[in-house]
Formats: structure tokens, C-alpha cells, sequence
């Protein structure tokens, strides 16, 4: 018995779930940093101005991904019903708020560039549908009972981590282009990451070790650790995705005591990582297999 | 077509103006299954079963559901169509150009009458369309006047040796467990019941039965293929060696259980018949009859004396100073010396202990002495039964293979008995209670052997034909059991072949009907070159533009497909279709459910017109006339009989065959609103062993005589070497194919064939519906080898690899390393791997199994001309794969 | 109100895909689509190997894990136990495909041809088959096997039941204990496809040997 992997959803649902992380990832960072003083404002600004954009962006391939993208209002019909439904209001909030900040603080309107409190309100308010962002496209996979590989409460936790991981290194990339020095804030951000990096590696560690359990998420970390994912594990995830950038980021910040090069080098490497994982993620989507009496069946054309 | 079609009308929606049902026959494999077609305005919507019929009682197959799809097939010839490349050959373009059909028939009128001798004419159909060339075929060849005619492969890979075989033994074309009664059955290389088309979704349905209600199968074949899947055991076998298991188990039968039903051997075998030191029957010298020994009276009598109180299967006596010994006596004694376990297993690699064990549980499953009483007539149950088809016949033992496996039944008298192994069809019927007809009843020759009464082939199974100086192309004619002869047609010594027996005349037209010889005969390239190519004109009917027009046609007619045409009689001669058990006979026709769409026209049609355009409709009709009470069992009544001098349509003749075998109420017209006639079937029709006072041979004394004059022939024309006359014997014997005696260790795979229940030979790989089927099943596009085997080779799942004969020829495909075969065998599904341009959806997919046979004198049986469908190969790697 | 249920009897299966086709051909299911899938599967070693078919419906689960994900309502049950897909409220999300143990769920892309190197005009049956699909069903949407409800309202069987050679497929009312299905399940001991996912499937299979 052969067991395949699902092929419905495929790499635009790895863009949307990539994107809404970064976005929901980048705009946390940012609603952080407008805590932390005026130091962090560039920074903060970068975060919120990224979260919006990336997540609609993310949203974008969700509904081109659909069988029929115009229907996609249909989602709001039955809210809260399923995990579909409650991700999409959840993250319609998001992009509410997400919107309404950059509108009023950054672009068109200025209004809330004076009025902290407000905009630290809206923040709060939009940080926790961001990390219902983050941790909700996890859950979404995990849903699915028969396919072990997604079923799991270690697949949100490393949606999370990632989400995190590659927001921070998005308002990085960013802020370094812009011309953001490699002191103060950045380097704070380069510290968090690579705490981010060493959680993310004991994540997928633990995860790729605990699916070892039903045959078919075997055959799952089988396709991903020797099959014909592992191409775009090792070299993706486990490569560009979390050595290149912690190597890079530790080797900035400790050797070369704060590159610009090393961290865009190693922002973009952690970003394409990111989106190297949700296609991993859903590339091992596994189903099990139907059994009658000694005989295992693979499921059809999933 | 109009509303004397309909059957029910359901009108479901108000803008649809015609909604009706027809009831007709499925055309997709030789089982034509009485089918219902829903019309839908002018368009067939749905097939379904007909619940009506005993041929398939309600059920259809994947294979019939797809017909739909064959019959709009955007991809099928609708349009007469002309070669314009002169240049022909496996492969070659032949730039098709669309002619009108007055030019096509001006063509073909010029080529007939032009020709050199109309004896050069040669027919070649499909065995697919198996009622289609009951009538056009052999009226036609009748009034041109030629007698060479071939079914494809059909014959080579199952009908020389089977046929010919079951017609001996059982008056009919194969055999079939009794399924209602049977307990116990061994397969030999056969899937009855299990999609191959013998009455296919009624077998198919009471073998489930017999499987729910804990019947007994065990599988002898070289994979796990479904009939093994769904049986108890699967015992791996070696291809080609089924006889000399079968010999093993006669013997531990014979001589270590010492079981056999004596009654049935005495009385309806020719296991008593005395038989001289010299082989021959012992005969009463007033009579010439054989002789038996009646231990009761101590003394020979003949085998027909009513005298007789008891018969001696065992012993020696003395009779007019000559050791005689009954034939029983030597065919035990011969397996015990010739045919120990050890050496069956050898040759099989099936062990003795199996071999013995399944010998055991065969022979006691029998139930020897255990009777039942059905319509109040008490008659044999013998619930066990031994099988075989294609997989154990296509062999160069096919003859004895068969012989071998049926002795197993005879032995037990587990013959045409409840029960036991029925000779399908089945064959004896004594027809519709108002006509009488078709009446067919095997009688016995003067030696007491059965003698089947009609059957399809040109000459009956039994008495051997005598060996001739031969008329046909195919020197088919020289042989005795021969039906079709390939090893010379399909050499370059072909021309030769016909100068050294003196043929006067050249081969010049070949008129094919469906048939797809180039795929389906053997290596394509050799059937082409060799055989096809020496037409100077070869036409074509045909629904697709396969591998054979492309090759050799010049002129390609569309064919109407079977749900555009109209076949009288569809279900007899009951070789296919009737189930064996207690049930109903039917008569089913075929009738068009839509017109020939696009230009298409029915063979037979085309055929009458051609008849008619060369002046030889006279000759056709009367050939009707007489072919009927052959083929349909019973004279024709004057009144229906054709007139020679007259004129009739295709439909013309199919309403009076349908009223002259029917009645006059029975007509085209009637039958269209039915499709069929049916009519219960009786205790002495389906199990009419015992009532019906014929012997059959367990000693084939007649074999020596035939043989001794076919090397007298073949001497004569200085061809001795043209046959192996040890073939010739009377007591069974197992011959290697060149197969078990390869030498090189490098060969070290026996490449074998099976069919998938969904397909049909070569015929429907260009289904859309039965491709995606295959796409997605594993076993049917990919070679099939031994896990441990392809790993030992290195191989894995999906590499490419090139199998190769000892001749050289190879195939290419992918393999699928499986648990289920035999580690010493590559299996490959049916007959794919197309090339043709006009069958775009099959092309490239599965593999051409036939390239890799090679059918010259060493690959074909002696006794029955079939071929060797087996060959030993290697496999190695598609470099750069 | 009777619940709709079948009964698969493995051991009368021989792996025809009959069923298959024949689901095809009543639901005019276009190109690529199967609502009743075989899945054939081979267990052991040499020489005690055995191959098995699966053939697989929609299993009209009780508790159907496909209309627990579907976020637009578009999945309902009816009266009959009957899991229906609405092609009015489905988006085509296919979280239903992902949720489903039994692969029930397919979805459709554009319609497709057999033919498609063919010249002209689709040929009349295709162009039936087409307009069938679109009454009843779209494109982008999931779809799935619904017991044949027309016919079945019609008093005729499922398709796949009707077609069957080995009459290894029954149908019926699980909620009558005297039904022949019901009947089956408690005699020859039938089961339900990997209960572990807890759906209630309607339908039941009898063991293979
Ligand atoms: N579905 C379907 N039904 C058909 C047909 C079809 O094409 N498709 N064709 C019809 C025709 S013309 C015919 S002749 C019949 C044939 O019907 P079958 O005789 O059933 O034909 P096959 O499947 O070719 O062969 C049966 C088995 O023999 C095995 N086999 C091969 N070589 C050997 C051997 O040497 N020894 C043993 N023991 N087994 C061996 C094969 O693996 C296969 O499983 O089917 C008829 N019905
Ligand atoms: N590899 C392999 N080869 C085999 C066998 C095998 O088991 N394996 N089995 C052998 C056996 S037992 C047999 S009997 C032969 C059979 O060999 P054939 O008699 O050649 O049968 P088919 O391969 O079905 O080819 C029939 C052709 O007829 C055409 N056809 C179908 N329906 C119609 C119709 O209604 N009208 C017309 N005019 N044409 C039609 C189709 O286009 C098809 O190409 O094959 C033999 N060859
Ligand atoms: S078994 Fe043959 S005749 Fe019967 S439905 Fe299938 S294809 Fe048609
Ligand atoms: S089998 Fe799948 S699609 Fe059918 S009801 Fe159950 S969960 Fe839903
Ligand atoms: S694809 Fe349609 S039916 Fe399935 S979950 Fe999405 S909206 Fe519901
Ligand atoms: S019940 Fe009807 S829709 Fe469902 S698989 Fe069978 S034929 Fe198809
Ligand atoms: S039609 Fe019947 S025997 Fe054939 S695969 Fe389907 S369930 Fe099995
Ligand atoms: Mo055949």
C-alpha cells in the first residue's frame, strides 16, 4: 500500500497560511515595540504597516484558492460553525483593525500618531486577533482527524513560532533596507529571533518525532525527511529557514557585532524558510488508511 | 426506430419528447449480456442491465457501462477512409483520406473481381463480435468461394487446444464449475466467474454465492490474480507446467487413494475398452467394435453389449490370444511410473505435498456415490471441479494441458453432473417448446465417443479431421485438431511453406472485421512483415483506426458498433452466455438503439451489398440456407428458407432466422419490443451426462491413428519435420516449452499475460472510462514482479525496465514490485501498450505483451497448432533511467 | 424516516470496478470524478499474499466530519441520513475533502472532454452528460455520492447496487431491523470503516474472508 499525500491544497494555501503568519507576526512585533519607547517607533511602524498588507495579500491566495473565488462571502454565512468560519472572522477582524491602524497613524490619516493610548488600544485590540491569526491557521489543520500529520496541538505552536519568527525578520529586512542601523532595536530583534530560531528547531524536532505513531504519519515524516519532500525540508526549512539564519544571526551578532548584511541575508533566508514549512506542512498531509480485516487501503485521490 | 421500441416510458421532464428504454445486447466482450438502453431524445443516456435475461440477469459490467462512451467516441472512423502512403507496415502513417462511400464499394468491387483466384481471399475477425460473423463471414466466403478464415488471436491463445479439448470431453467450448452445487474447485490458469466472459455476470454472481456459502477454490497461477485474490488458496505456479501437476494429482488419486467413480468410468468413459500391447483398442473382429472384459461372465464383450453385467477397469486378459489391458489400467499405471510427485513439483515448483494434499481434498470433495434428485430426476452430485482456460492452454502442451486438467473430472465423474465441471453453454438443448429448435444433442460414433452434433468450427473436435493435402494458407488443414495454424503465416517462410504443399493459389484480399491480429497474433512486427503485408489489398470494418489498419488496411470501412446494428442471434450457439445451472434459455437480439451515427454502417449490411455488387447474393442466401441448421441446431422450415433467387435486406434475413427458429409469431418485429425469447431449461439439457448415451475418452486411442497419418502426409510432401509425433500419443503426457528448457541463466523470468476483468483484449484501452480506471489501478498498467525478486534486481516501484526474450525482442515498461506472484515471473495485463495514432487515449499506456511471443514451429503444439503464450526473459534497467 | 444505508460484502467483491463506472455513468460525473471509488490493496508476503478490493461510497455519516468543517452551511443532512452538498452555498474551500476519512469528497474543476483532440462539436452523449452535471451540481464545488437520492425517490436502487455482478453491494434502511441490510450487518458480522474517527458511517462492510 502506497499512501499519498493530499494534493487539494497546495501552494497557495501555503502562501495564505505563510502570509498570515508573517502579517499576523510582523504586526505583533511592531504593536510591541510601540510599548517600548520612541527608539522602537520606526520599528513598530514597520511592524503595523506590514501586518494588514501581508495578511490580505495571504487572504488574496485563500480565495483564489477557493472553487469558486467569488462565492468567497459565503464563509461569513454560518460564523463560528467550523474552524473556516471562525479563522475568517477572526481574521476579517484582524484586517479591520489591521486597516483602520495603518489608516490613522500612517497613511492617510495621522490622527493617531498623537494619541498613544488610542493607537496602543487599537493595538492591543489587533494583536490578539493576530495571534488568533497565527495560532487559528495551525488549528485549521489540525482539524482534520484523519491525517495525522496536521492533527497534532504541536502544528499551531510551530505555526506560532514561525509566524513570530519570520514577522520579526520581515520588520528586520525592512527596517535594515531602510537604513536602520544595527544597534540598538534591531539587535534586540536579532536576540529575540534567535531565541525564536532555537524554539522553532525543538519544535519541528518534537513534531517530526512525535508523528511516528500511526502508519500514516510514519509514511508523512518519511515523505518529509527522505521522500520527495525532503528536497524542500532540508534545503527549505531546515537550511534556509532556521541554520542559515541562525548561524547568520548569531555570527552578526556575536562575531561581527552587528551586520546589516548579515541580517537582511538572514531574514530573507528566514522568510522563504517560512513558506518552505507551510508547504512541508501541507505536502505531508497524510490521510489514514481505511482497514477491513489484515488489509490497509489508501485513500483515493486526496 | 420509433415507438415499437419502447419498452416504458418515463417522461421526466416536460421538454423531452422521447424517453423509452430498449432492450437489446451488450456487444462489450463475447459473455452479450441482455442490456437495456435508455433513449433520451434520439441520445443513449444509460445502459443497464436486463433483469429479463439469464445472460447477465440484471447485472452490467464496467466494460458494458463504458460502451456509451465507445459508441460517441470522437476518435472512432465515421467515414470511409482510403490509404494514400503506400508504404505499409507496424507504425507507418498511412495518411488517411476521407472517400464517399459509392467510392469505396467501386474499389473494392474492382479489387474482387480483378483478383487472380477468389480462393486468395482471407477473412480475419475479432472473436469479440462473436455473433456479428456468424452469418456474413462464412455466407460470404461460401459464395466467393475461398475458405481461409482466422479469429486474431482467438484460437492460438484459447481456442486450439481448450475448444478443441472441452468439445472431446463435454460437446462444448470450455467448461464452468457448477457453481449452485459445486463445493471444491481447482482453477488452472482461468478467472471464470471472476470477469472472464463466460456468461461473466451470472458466473460472476453465483461464484460470490458459492463464496459466501464456503465453496472451496484453489487458484493454480503464476500471480495472485483476482480469481486468486477471492480464492481459499493460491498456489504459484510455473507457466506451462499445469498438465504435469494435474498428472501428479491423477496419480495420488489413482494409486495412493485409490479413488475413482467406477460407475461413471465404465459406462460413460472408455476407461474399460481393451487395449492391446500394440496402444489400439482391442475390437470385435464381426463388429469392429472395441471390446471390454466383463469379469461377471469371464469373458470379452463388445462396449455397446447389453449383455454386459460389469466391466473391468483393472487387470490384464486374454482375449483371442493378445494381451489386453483396459485403458483405466494403463493410464493408472502410466501416471504412477511417469508422473511421480516429485517430479511434478519439479516441473512446476509447486510442492508434493501440496500437489498431494490438494489432490486429496479434490478427490474426497467429490463425494463419490452421493446422488440428488432434481425435477424428480436422481441423478450424480459431484461437487468438485477442475478448470482451465487461456493461462494453462496457451502452451506448446495446450492440447494435453487441457486433457490433463479434465481427467481430473473424469475420473471423479465430476462431468456435466450437479456439481461438478460443466460443459458450458451448455450443450445439449432441445430447443423452444414451439419449434423444436435449436435442437442439439451429441450422439456417439461407432467406437461409443461422444460426437458433438453442431459446432462453430469448420470441422468438429471429434472425429479427428483426417489430415489433407491442405487448401488453406494457413495449412491449417493438414492438422487434425488444427482450428487456426500461426507458426506459417507468421514466418518469412510462409511463401515457402505454400510452394512445398503445392498451394496454386497466392494470398491477394484480406477482409477484416474488427480483428486486431497485429496486436493480438503474436510480435507484431512478425505478424506484419510476414504475414499481413503479403495482401495486395486488405479492407477493413472496423470503429477504430487500431494498429492493424494503420499497418495494412488501404481501405478502412466505419463499422456501426454493436448499439447501432441488428444481430438475430445473439445468444446461441450457447457458447458465451448461458449460465450453467437450472435456469431459462434465452434468444436475444441485437437491435440498433440509435441509427449509424455520422456515416457508420453495419457490417453485415455492408457485406449483403457486397455480395450483391460482386453477383454472388444467390450463392450467399443458400449459404444461409444451409448454414442455419448447422449453427442453430434444427432444418429450416420451407417456408422461411432464403430464396436464392431473391432479394433481401439484412433485416429480411434476421426476421425469418427469428421465425424459423422461434416461430411465426416470433419475429424481428416481435422481438424488438422484448429483445429476447426465453423458455425454462430442463434437468436432462443442463445435466444431461447421464442422459444422454455417450462415451468420452480417458485413452485417446485416436490420437495414434491421427498421428501415423499426418507424418505419412507431411512425409509425402517431404516435410516430416513439420510436427512432433509424439504428441500423437494415447495416454497424457506433459511437454516442456522451450521456456523450461532454456539454457542461458541470464533468462531467468517467465513473462506471462492475464486479462483485467475491465477490459476487453485489445479493444478497450481507448475507453476514457476504463483508461482512468487503469491509471489508477496498480496492477494493470505496470509489470507485476516478486518484491524480493525486483529487489534483488535492484529495481523499485516505477522504474522503467526493458524485458527481453531469447530472440531479442523486448518490451519497455514500468514494473510494480508485488508480493503476489511468483518470484520467478513477470506478469503483464492484457494487451496494451498501443501505438496507434487513432486510439489517442491508450496510446503508450501498459505494456505489448505480445512482441515478446514468437510463434514459430518450436513455440506451437503439435496436437493442436495452438501457440506458446509464455517466454523466458530477462530484465535489466532503462539505461539512464 | 428511514436511514439510508449500505452494505459491502467483501468477500463477494471481486474487484470489477463495476460500481465505479456505473456511478459514473447515472451521476454524468464529468471527467476525473468517481463518487464510488475501488481501492485495491495487496497484505502479507509470498506466498501467502492476498489482494483485497475497498469499494468506497460516501459514507452518509451520522456524524459527518465533512459538514463539522464546512463553514458556509453548504453541507447538510436530510431526512434520510443523507450528507448533501448545496452547490448554491458551497465556496469550494475543500475543508470538507481534508476532514473526510473516507475520501468521499471530490471537487470539480472546469468540465472537462474525453475527446479532447478530437475536431468539432462535443458529441450528444458528452453534451447530455454535461447538461445533467450542471443541473444538479457546479463546478468549484465539493462533491460527493448521495445514494442515488433521485433514483432512489424514483423506487429504483442506487446505481452501483443495481450493476454490481458479484451482488456484493446492498441498500437499504438501517433504522428497520428486519432490512436486508440490517439483517447483514448483525449476521455476517458487518463493520464500519475506522470507527476511531468517530462519523457513524451508514456504511457497512462484510469481512473479506
Ligand atoms: N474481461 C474480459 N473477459 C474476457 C475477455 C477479455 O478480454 N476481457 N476475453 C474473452 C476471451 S477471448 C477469452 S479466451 C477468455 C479467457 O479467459 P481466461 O482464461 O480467464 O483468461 P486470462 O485472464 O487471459 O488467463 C487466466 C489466468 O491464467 C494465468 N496464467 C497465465 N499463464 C498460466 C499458466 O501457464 N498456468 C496457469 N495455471 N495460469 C496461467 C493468468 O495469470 C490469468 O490469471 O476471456 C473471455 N472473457
Ligand atoms: N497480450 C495478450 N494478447 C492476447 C491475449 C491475452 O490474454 N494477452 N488473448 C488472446 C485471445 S484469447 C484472443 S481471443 C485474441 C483476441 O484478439 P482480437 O480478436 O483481435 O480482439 P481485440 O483485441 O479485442 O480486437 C478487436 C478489434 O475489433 C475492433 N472492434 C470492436 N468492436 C467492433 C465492432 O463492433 N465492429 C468492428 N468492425 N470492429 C470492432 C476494435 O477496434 C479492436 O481493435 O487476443 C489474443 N491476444
Ligand atoms: S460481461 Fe461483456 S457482455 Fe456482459 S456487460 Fe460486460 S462487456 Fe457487456
Ligand atoms: S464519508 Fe465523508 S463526505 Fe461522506 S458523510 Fe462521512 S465525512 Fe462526510
Ligand atoms: S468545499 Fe463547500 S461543502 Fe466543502 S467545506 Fe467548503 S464550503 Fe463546505
Ligand atoms: S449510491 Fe449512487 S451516487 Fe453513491 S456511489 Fe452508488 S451509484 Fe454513486
Ligand atoms: S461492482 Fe461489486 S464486485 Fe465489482 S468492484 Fe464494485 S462492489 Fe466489487
Ligand atoms: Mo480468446
Amino acid at each position: 500500500m502506497q499512501l499519498k499525500a493530499q494534493t487539494k491544497w497546495g501552494w497557495m494555501i501555503a502562501a495564505y497560511l505563510f502570509l498570515a503568519g508573517l502579517g499576523a507576526g510582523a504586526y505583533v512585533t511592531g504593536v510591541i515595540a510601540d510599548f517600548a519607547g520612541a527608539e522602537w517607533a520606526s520599528v513598530s511602524k514597520i511592524g503595523v504597516a506590514l501586518g494588514f498588507p501581508c495578511v490580505l495579500l495571504g487572504t488574496a491566495f485563500l480565495i483564489a484558492d477557493l472553487g469558486t473565488p467569488a462565492n468567497f462571502w459565503r464563509a461569513y454565512r454560518k460564523p463560528g460553525t467550523s474552524w473556516v468560519a471562525r479563522g475568517t472572522i477572526i481574521i476579517s477582524v484582524f484586517m479591520v483593525v489591521g486597516f483602520i491602524h495603518i489608516g490613522l497613524w500612517l497613511w492617510p490619516f495621522g490622527v493617531l500618531e498623537d494619541a498613544a493610548g488610542a493607537r496602543q488600544f487599537i493595538g492591543v485590540v489587533g494583536a490578539i486577533f493576530a495571534f488568533g491569526t497565527m495560532m487559528y491557521t495551525g488549528i485549521l489543520l489540525g482539524a482534520n482527524r484523519p491525517i495525522a500529520f496536521w492533527s497534532t496541538a504541536l502544528v499551531p505552536v510551530l505555526f506560532l513560532v514561525s509566524a513570530l519568527s519570520t514577522g520579526i525578520m520581515a520588520v528586520m529586512l525592512i527596517a535594515t533596507i531602510d537604513g536602520a542601523a544595527h544597534s540598538g532595536p534591531i539587535s534586540t530583534l536579532v536576540r529575540i529571533d534567535v531565541v525564536l530560531l532555537v524554539l522553532e528547531i525543538v519544535v519541528v524536532a518534537m513534531y517530526l518525532q512525535a508523528t511516528h505513531r500511526v502508519p500514516e504519519s510514519r509514511a508523512a515524516a518519511r515523505l518529509v525527511l527522505a521522500g520527495s519532500v525532503a528536497p524542500l525540508f532540508w534545503l527549505g526549512v531546515a537550511l534556509l529557514g532556521l541554520a542559515v539564519p541562525l548561524a547568520l544571526e548569531l555570527l552578526g551578532y556575536y562575531v561581527l557585532d552587528g551586520s546589516s548584511a548579515t541580517t537582511v541575508i538572514a531574514s530573507i533566508s528566514g522568510i522563504i524558510g517560512g513558506l518552505c514549512l507551510r508547504q512541508v506542512v501541507l505536502s505531508g498531509g497524510i490521510q489514514a488508511p481505511l482497514r477491513a480485516g489484515r488489509f490497509e487501503f489508501a485513500i483515493p485521490n486526496t | 426506430m420509433g415507438d415499437e421500441m419502447a419498452t416504458t416510458t418515463t417522461v421526466q421532464e416536460p421538454n423531452v419528447k422521447e424517453d423509452v428504454w430498449i432492450n437489446t445486447s451488450c456487444g462489450g466482450c463475447y459473455a452479450q449480456c441482455g442490456i437495456r438502453a435508455h433513449r433520451v431524445d434520439g441520445v443513449i443516456v444509460e445502459l443497464e442491465g436486463n433483469p429479463e435475461t439469464p445472460a447477465g440477469s440484471g447485472r452490467i459490467c464496467a466494460k458494458g457501462t463504458a460502451q456509451l462512451m465507445t459508441l460517441y467516441d470522437r476518435y472512432r472512423v465515421n467515414y470511409p477512409v482510403k490509404r494514400t502512403n503506400p508504404e505499409k507496415g507496424v507504425g507507418v502513417d498511412p495518411k488517411w483520406e476521407r472517400i464517399s462511400w459509392e467510392e469505396a464499394y467501386e474499389t473494392i468491387f474492382e479489387k474482387f473481381r480483378n483478383m487472380k483466384d477468389p480462393r486468395g481471399t482471407y477473412f480475419q475477425a475479432t472473436t469479440v463480435q462473436t455473433s456479428e460473423i456468424r452469418f456474413a463471414v462464412p455466407a460470404f466466403m461460401k459464395a466467393w468461394g475461398f475458405k481461409n478464415y482466422w479469429v486474431s488471436g482467438g484460437g492460438l491463445w484459447c481456442g486450439n487446444g481448450a475448444h478443441f479439448m472441452n468439445g472431446i470431453m463435454h460437446a462444448a467450448w470450455s467448461i464452468i464449475p457448477d457453481w449452485n452445487y459445486n463445493k471444491y474447485t481447482l482453477y488452472f490458469g482461468c478467472s471464470k466467474g471472476h470477469g472472464a466472459g463466460h456468461a461473466a455476470l451470472q458466473s460472476a454472481q453465483w461464484a460470490a454465492d458459492a463464496r459466501a456459502r464456503g465453496m472451496k477454490a484453489v487458484v493454480f497461477d503464476p500471480f495472485l490474480s483476482t480469481q486468486a485474490s477471492k480464492a481459499h488458496e493460491w498456489v504459484p505456479i510455473r507457466v506451462g507446467t499445469d498438465g504435469a501437476v494435474a498428472l501428479g494429482m491423477i496419480n495420488v488419486i489413482l494409486n495412493e487413494l485409490g479413488i475413482w467413480d467406477a460407475p461413471y468410468l465404465k459406462l460413460k468413459t472408455n476407461a474399460p475398452y481393451l487395449i492391446r500391447p500394440d496402444q489400439h483398442y482391442k475390437r470385435d473382429p464381426e463388429t469392429n467394435k472395441p471390446l471390454i472384459w466383463d469379469p461377471k461372465a469371464g469373458r470379452a464383450k463388445t462396449f455397446d453389449d447389453p449383455t454386459i453385467e460389469d466391466y473391468a477397469l483393472e487387470g490384464t486378459f486374454e482375449v483371442d490370444g493378445t494381451t489386453c489391458t483396459p485403458a483405466f489400467q494403463l493410464l493408472k499405471e502410466h501416471v504412477k511410473e511417469n508422473y511421480p510427485l516429485e517430479k511434478a513439483e519439479k516441473i512446476s515448483s509447486v510442492p508434493a505435498a501440496t500437489i498431494r494434499r490438494i489432490a486429496t481434498e479434490f478427490a474426497e470433495a467429490a463425494e463419490i456415490g452421493r446422488t440428488i434428485t432434481i425435477d424428480g430426476k436422481e441423478i450424480p452430485l459431484r461437487p468438485a471441479a477442475a478448470i482451465f482456460f487461456r493461462g494453462s492452454q496457451g502452451h506448446v502442451n495446450s492440447g494435453w494441458n487441457c486433457l490433463e486438467i479434465d481427467l481430473l473430472n473424469h475420473i471423479v465423474g465430476a462431468a456435466d453432473v450437479p456439481g461438478g465441471s460443466m460443459g458450458h453453454g451448455p450443450p445439449v438443448s432441445f430447443g423452444h417448446p414451439d419449434t423444436g429448435k435449436p435442437e442439439t444433442v451429441p450422439y456417439a460414433c461407432p467406437d461409443g465417443l461422444m460426437t458433438v452434433k453442431g459446432w462453430v468450427y469448420d470441422h468438429k473436435p471429434y472425429p479427428l479431421r483426417e489430415p489433407a493435402p491442405p487448401q488453406r494458407l494457413d495449412l491449417q488443414d493438414l492438422y487434425p485438431c488444427s482450428v487456426y495454424n500461426a507458426f506459417t503465416i507468421c514466418t518469412p517462410e510462409w511463401e515457402k511453406y505454400r510452394k512445398d504443399f503445392n498451394i496454386d493459389y497466392e494470398p491477394e484480399i484480406m477482409i477484416n472485421f474488427g480483428s486486431n491480429s497485429v496486436m493480438t497474433m503474436a510480435n507484431a512486427e512478425g505478424v506484419t512483415e510476414n504475414f499481413l503485408k503479403q495482401f495486395d489489398f486488405v479492407l477493413s470494418f472496423n470503429i477504430y483506426q487500431n494498429e492493424f489498419t494503420e499497418a495494412v488496411a488501404d481501405i478502412v470501412l466505419p463499422d456501426a458498433s454493436f448499439l447501432e446494428r441488428y444481430t438475430p442471434c445473439v445468444t446461441f450457439p450457447s457458447t458465451f452466455c448461458h449460465p450453467t445451472g437450472m435456469d431459462h434459455w434465452v434468444w436475444q437480439i441485437r437491435q440498433p438503439v440509435v441509427e449509424p451515427l455520422h456515416e457508420r454502417r453495419d457490417f453485415n449490411e455492408v457485406m449483403l451489398e457486397i455480395a450483391k455488387g460482386l453477383g454472388v447474393q444467390d450463392k450467399y442466401f443458400q449459404a444461409i440456407n444451409d448454414l442455419i441448421p448447422v449453427r442453430y441446431g434444427g432444418e429450416m422450415d420451407e417456408e422461411y428458407k432464403l430464396d436464392p433467387s431473391g432479394d433481401y435486406s439484412w433485416q429480411d434475413i434476421s426476421d425469418r432466422v427469428l421465425k424459423d427458429r422461434l416461430g411465426p409469431d416470433k419475429g424481428l418485429e416481435a422481438l424488438k419490443k422484448t429483445g429476447l425469447e426465453k423458455w425454462p431449461t430442463k434437468v436432462e439439457e443442463m445435466y444431461w451426462r447421464w442422459f444422454t448415451p455417450v462415451r468420452v475418452p480417458i485413452y485417446f486411442e485416436f490420437f495414434l491413428e491421427s498421428g501415423k497419418k499426418l507424418q505419412k502426409l507431411l512425409s509425402s510432401f517431404g516435410r516430416e519435420d513439420m510436427a512432433d509425433y509424439r504428441f500423437y500419443t494415447p495416454l497424457a503426457e506433459w511437454f516442456p516449452c522451450p521456456s523450461h528448457e532454456e539454457e542461458d541463466p541470464t533468462f531467468d523470468l517467465w513473462a506471462f499475460s492475464w486479462r483485467p476483468s475491465f477490459h476487453t483484449q485489445s479493444s478497450t484501452q481507448n475507453n476514457p472510462w476504463l483508461d482512468e480506471v487503469s491509471v489508477n489501478d496498480p496492477f494493470v498498467y505496470l509489470m507485476q514482479i516478486n518484491a524480493t525478486t525486483g529487489k534483488s534486481k535492484g529495481l523499485k516501484d516505477n522504474d522503467m525496465v526493458w524485458v527481453e526474450n531469447p530472440d531479442g525482442n523486448k518490451i519497455k515498461g514500468p514494473v510494480k514490485l508485488v508480493e503476489g506472484m511468483h518470484p520467478e515471473h513477470i506478469g503483464i495485463a492484457g494487451c496494451h501498450g498501443h501505438w496507434a495514432r487513432g486510439t489517442p487515449i491508450s496510446k503508450g499506456k501498459g505494456q505489448f505483451f505480445d512482441d515478446l511471443i514468437n510463434p514459430d514451429l518450436a513455440h506451437t503444439d503439435s496436437l493442436t497448432q495452438g501457440s506458446d503464450a509464455c517466454a523466458k526473459v530477462k530484465i535489466y534497467k532503462v539505461a539512464g533511467r | 424516516m428511514p436511514r439510508y444505508g449500505f452494505v459491502i460484502d467483501l468477500k463477494r467483491c471481486y474487484g470489477c470496478y463495476s460500481c465505479q463506472v456505473s456511478c459514473k455513468a447515472a451521476n454524468f460525473t464529468p471527467r476525473g470524478i468517481d463518487w464510488a471509488q475501488c481501492v485495491p490493496a495487496e497484505t502479507g508476503s509470498f506466498p501467502t499474499a492476498l489482494r483485497q478490493m475497498l469499494p468506497l461510497v460516501c459514507q452518509q455519516c451520522k456524524e459527518p466530519a465533512c459538514k463539522e468543517v464546512c463553514p458556509t452551511g453548504a453541507t447538510t443532512q436530510d431526512e434520510n441520513g443523507i450528507v448533501l452538498v448545496d452547490k448554491n452555498l458551497c465556496m469550494g474551500c475543500k475543508a470538507c475533502i481534508m476532514a473526510c476519512p473516507y475520501g468521499a469528497r471530490q471537487t470539480v474543476g472546469d468540465w472537462q472532454t474525453y475527446f479532447p483532440d478530437a475536431e468539432g462539436e462535443l458529441d450528444p452523449y458528452e453534451a447530455y452528460a454535461k447538461k445533467q452535471w450542471e443541473k444538479k451540481n457546479g463546478y468549484g464545488m465539493a462533491t460527493k455520492c448521495d445514494y442515488c437520492k433521485d433514483r432512489v425517490a424514483e423506487g429504483r436502487k442506487p446505481a452501483c447496487v443495481e450493476s454490481c455482478p458479484a451482488k456484493a453491494r446492498t441498500f437499504g434502511d438501517l433504522e428497520d431491523p428486519e432490512s436486508e441490510v440490517s439483517m447483514l450487518i448483525r449476521r455476517e458480522y458487518g463493520f464500519q470503516l475506522n470507527p476511531e474517527f468517530g462519523t457513524d458511517p451508514a456504511c457497512f462492510y462484510l469481512p473479506p474472508r
